[in-house]
């Protein structure tokens, strides 16, 4: 795979895919998308100015202490 | 009332449909309107729709009674066959990983194609939403998502990625304009993802956060990756997937 790097400082910011190996028919993607940053620290949803949650599946319970239901109470106050 | 960078405000709404919450964030000229109003009731209606067809909870489910062999295929809506062609793809691309025919425990196998169903019906009913001129879209269903931005160049949709030990942490965050991320791991629901291969749960890995042009694609291979294990970062490098892996001792790996 040949990938294109933008750089700054010493982050990469983006990797964009220039050659990808031939598939095998499947839906593979030409990817151009910012880099998923890690957070090391814990920060919440609204202090990171975080506006959706991706994350495994929900039941009610589990979503209930969730940041997306924390998110999606905002504008519901 | 939280804002974006261009200060335009954020409107939210969330509603259970298919046993899961879905949340709706959209910002710009229809957030809030009636014609936005419209389009969220179309989008949850059109969620509703595939909840009918293909879920493996009811038992009057079509998928349910195709399962069971009570229906074939030819009888049932013409987007059952879609979505099985679609499990078919996923399952020779990861050798057999994933499967929407799970072993039963019995020696036999079941008919369970959620794992292709999310992120195809997101994609689907976000249509009407995608519709409002000027307005920026969040659609995610149980934490995938499409993301869409007016304007191309406009400020991004900031997407958390959960913390699958802490639900009230994030490991990563990501900045998405138009796309899709999905994620699938087993923090909430206990191994629900299984090797197909085995039938045994998968379980090297934690979650796995795909990002990509297409939820219905994202969504298939964030749950390959994860069925496949320890192998499962490799095979998302090799399909020039970006995302994030954590592993089952909590490191967190970007992959791209």
């Amino acid at each position: 795979v040949q990938v294109q790097l933008d750089v700054q400082g010493s982050t990469i910011t983006n990797v964009t895919v220039l050659q990808y190996p031939s598939g095998n028919g499947t839906d593979v993607e030409i990817n151009s998308y910012a880099l998923p940053q890690l957070i090391q620290e814990t920060l919440d949803a609204q202090s990171a100015n975080i506006d959706m949650v991706s994350g495994a599946t929900y039941t009610s319970g589990g979503y209930l202490q969730s940041l997306q239901s924390a998110l999606d109470q905002v504008s519901a106050s | 009332m939280s804002t974006t960078v261009s200060g335009a405000p954020v409107v939210r709404r969330v509603e259970q449909v298919m046993g899961l919450p879905v949340s709706l964030a959209f910002r710009g000229r229809h957030a809030g309107t009636p014609e936005g109003e419209a389009a969220w009731r179309d989008a949850v209606a059109e969620l509703r729709w595939v909840d009918e067809v293909f879920s493996t909870w009811r038992p009057d489910s079509q998928v349910s009674r195709l399962g069971r062999g009570e229906l074939a295929l030819v009888d049932c809506a013409p987007e059952v066959a879609e979505v099985l062609a679609l499990a078919d793809d996923a399952r020779a691309a990861s050798d057999g990983a994933f499967d929407v025919w799970l072993p039963d425990g019995q020696g036999g196998r079941r008919l369970d194609p959620s794992g292709v169903v999310k992120g195809w019906a997101v994609e689907r009913a976000v249509a009407p939403l995608l519709a409002l001129p000027g307005t920026d879209v969040c659609l995610s269903a149980g934490g995938d998502m499409v993301c869409h931005t007016a304007d191309p160049e406009g400020p991004a949709w900031e997407v958390g990625i959960e913390d699958p030990f802490d639900p009230t942490g994030l490991v990563a965050r990501v900045p998405l304009r138009r796309g899709a991320v999905a994620t699938s791991g087993s923090a909430h629901r206990g191994g629900h993802v299984v090797d197909a291969r085995s039938g045994r749960p998968a379980d090297a890995l934690a979650q796995v956060t795909v990002v990509g042009a297409r939820l219905t694609g994202v969504d298939i291979d964030a749950t390959t990756a994860l069925a496949l294990g320890p192998d499962g970062p490799g095979w998302l490098r090799a399909r020039a997937r970006t995302g994030v892996v954590v592993w089952a001792d909590g490191r967190a790996e970007v992959v791209a």
